[in-house]
């Protein structure tokens, strides 16, 4: 088996006495489409965090692409290709659409400050090239047309997906989905797992998601792991996962409580 | 393959034409000097010196608000000791031009003429003075922009106030060359920039072309910035420090770089202020109030807004020179106006947006309702 484009290895971290998350261990391969479930306060939104920087693990190792992350600032982490999007939407609002998703683009630009005042051929350039990249996701989304709109006057739904486009406007390697499905309708839903996986198709992206949905993980998601109380207590297919007992009980307890 | 080509790949494709570039760049630097050399002699043959002097504070305040609205505005830190950076600037700058001036000529008149080596040394010294106050801004900024909102508007306070009480401990101001070069060690470390009687007889250099040339930069600067991917990601810091960073925004970097272009900016601006007719500069202008005035002009434009912030500079300083027979009625009135604009409009002026995006906007809308 080749390397794993995102390699977690029994990563931790506790708040006080409260062990958030437990020896957490999980392979994306390249490509993958993986799932990542459990009841509320299982520490699902904590793996992203720890992943993407915002939480430094106590324990454990985290590899993206062959390269260890963890420890490092989130924006370095960005660097390396891991990007994600946000369970409570953070948009930045006042911006215009487009001017989120070309902040995306932000991370794979060259920077200087002569360039950046004396319009140099190379900033312009870049300019335009940022420009053009965010105008080709957003159509990719239907969302050409909200480009010039403030982002906080979008729908719930639009707002999600134009989230979706920055990150990828970052060139991921391994994309972090939190909650893509939240506040949608069932009509939306349906187009969010063609998307989702068209992603990966597009883009050789690697999707890692957070949903509670469950018709949208277990359609989508080609493996899955479940979260209780900060332990991985499954891990599988989505069939394995459906019939596994302990899962059954997280969801729903046992008979006797 | 994915459709969506990589960002180096498309930039390599819209490269637009070196000669091009240069030309643009050319062309916008002499704009900048044209525009101040039409404010210079013909606005400046129009008016009488009331109207220039009022002028003169106007520019001076735009640079000051304009370049404050980059950390307060763009950033969305709260920094309230921007007079301190003027200060450093102004004393900077007004240490070397009054010096040189008693050095080269034997004394403190400024030499007359648009272009003399006097005001070449004064232009000099006014970036020397900005480059002064960036790297205070520097030295303030690296420990202190990991803290957030209050805890920063009391470090930058304090700032201030320590620039008072260093610039108080300078020593007296030396009124000739000779008694300059025979001055001892103790008498010019620290330097003699005046101490608490404050520091006088600084040569006049300020004039309009000055002024409006600079105040010409300063916005360049500014419009270029934030229309940028630095700009956009200086934003977006203001409006979600944890996504910026996850989108991979280095937001310590950012926030250090905003502060070094606004302090450079107030020290030229302080700069500009030294070299005014009749200044002289005093240890309170590092202080709490000026600082205030400043940051109420980038509150009152709108935060984020460089039109804004040079527009509500404007008026502010033309309001209070208008009211200034009303004495210190004049306080409370403008107290009053600020309260009522903040109920009204509490986004300031024109919130983040440009004078022309929110005009724009309205024009627009009557257009679709027609």
């Amino acid at each position: 088996m080749s390397r794993p484009i995102l390699d977690i290895e029994k990563i931790a971290i506790a708040f006080g006495g409260l062990k958030a998350v437990q020896d957490f261990t999980l392979r994306l391969p390249t490509g993958g489409l993986y799932g990542l479930i459990g009841p509320n306060g299982a520490g699902k939104t904590t793996v992203f965090n720890l992943l993407t920087g915002v939480y430094t693990p106590q324990a454990g190792t985290i590899a993206v692409d062959g390269t260890r992350v963890e420890g490092t600032r989130p924006h370095e982490i960005a660097a390396q290709g891991l990007s994600r999007t946000f369970q409570n939407i953070r948009l930045f609002g006042l911006l215009s659409v487009v001017d989120n998703v070309m902040l995306g683009c932000h991370v794979r630009g060259r920077h200087g400050l002569a360039g950046t005042i004396l319009h140099s051929p190379r900033h312009v350039a870049q300019e335009r090239a940022m420009r053009r990249r965010a105008m080709e996701l957003l159509s990719l989304f239907d969302l050409a047309s909200a480009a010039g709109e403030q982002a906080k006057n979008l729908s719930y739904g639009d707002q999600r997906r134009v989230e979706i486009c920055r990150a990828l406007a970052t060139e991921p390697k391994v994309l972090l989905l939190d909650e893509p499905a939240a506040g949608m309708n069932p009509q939306e839903k349906k187009e969010l797992q063609a998307l989702i996986r068209s992603l990966r198709d597009r883009f050789g992206v690697s999707i890692l998601l957070i949903e509670h949905d469950m018709g949208v993980v277990m359609d989508i998601c080609e493996r899955i792991t479940v979260l209780d109380y900060g332990e991985t207590i499954a891990e599988g297919t989505p069939t394995e996962i459906q019939r596994n007992p302990k899962v059954i009980e997280a969801y729903l307890g046992t008979e006797a409580a | 393959m994915s459709p969506v080509s990589k960002l180096d790949e498309q930039a390599a494709l819209v490269m637009p034409d070196r000669g091009r570039a240069a030309l643009n760049a050319l062309v916008t630097g002499l704009a900048c000097i044209a525009a101040a050399l039409l404010v210079h002699f013909v606005v400046g043959s129009m008016v009488g010196p009331f109207v220039t002097r009022i002028m003169l504070d106007a520019g001076v305040m735009i640079i000051l608000a304009v370049s404050l609205n980059i950390v307060n505005g763009f950033t969305g830190q709260f920094s309230i000791g921007h007079a301190g950076f003027m200060a450093v600037g102004a004393y900077v700058a007004a240490g070397i031009t009054y010096y040189s001036s008693l050095a080269l000529f034997g004394s403190y008149q400024a030499q007359t003429g648009l272009i003399s080596v006097g005001s070449l040394i004064f232009a000099a010294s006014a970036l020397v003075g900005g480059l002064a106050a960036a790297g205070a801004g520097w030295v303030v900024g690296l420990p202190s922009l990991r803290l957030r909102g209050d805890y920063l508007a009391i470090v930058t306070l304090g700032f201030g106030e320590i620039v008072r009480v260093l610039l108080q401990q300078s020593n007296p101001q030396l009124f000739s060359w000779d008694e300059t070069r025979a001055a001892s060690l103790k008498e010019l470390v620290p330097p003699p920039l005046g101490g608490a009687q404050g520091f006088q007889s600084i040569p006049t250099y300020t004039s309009l072309f000055w002024v409006a040339l600079f105040v010409a930069i300063t916005l360049v600067f500014c419009f270029r910035l934030k229309r940028s991917s630095e700009g956009r990601a200086m934003l977006s810091i203001r409006e979600d420090e944890i996504a910026a960073q996850a989108m991979g925004v280095n937001i310590t970097n950012l926030k250090v770089r905003a502060f070094m272009f606004a302090s450079f900016f107030a020290g030229v601006g302080g700069a500009l202020y030294a070299h005014q007719l009749g200044t002289a500069l005093r240890p309170t202008d590092a202080g709490f109030a000026r600082s205030f005035e400043i940051l109420i002009a980038v509150v009152l434009g709108g935060l984020g807004s460089i039109s804004g912030a040079a527009l509500a500079a404007v008026l502010l300083t033309v309001a209070s020179a208008l009211m200034i027979e009303l004495g210190p009625w004049r306080m409370v009135l403008y107290a009053l106006a600020l309260i009522l604009i903040m109920i009204f409009r509490p986004g300031g002026l024109f919130g983040v947006k440009e004078a022309w995006e929110v005009f724009g906007g309205l024009w627009r809308r009557k257009a679709v309702a027609r």
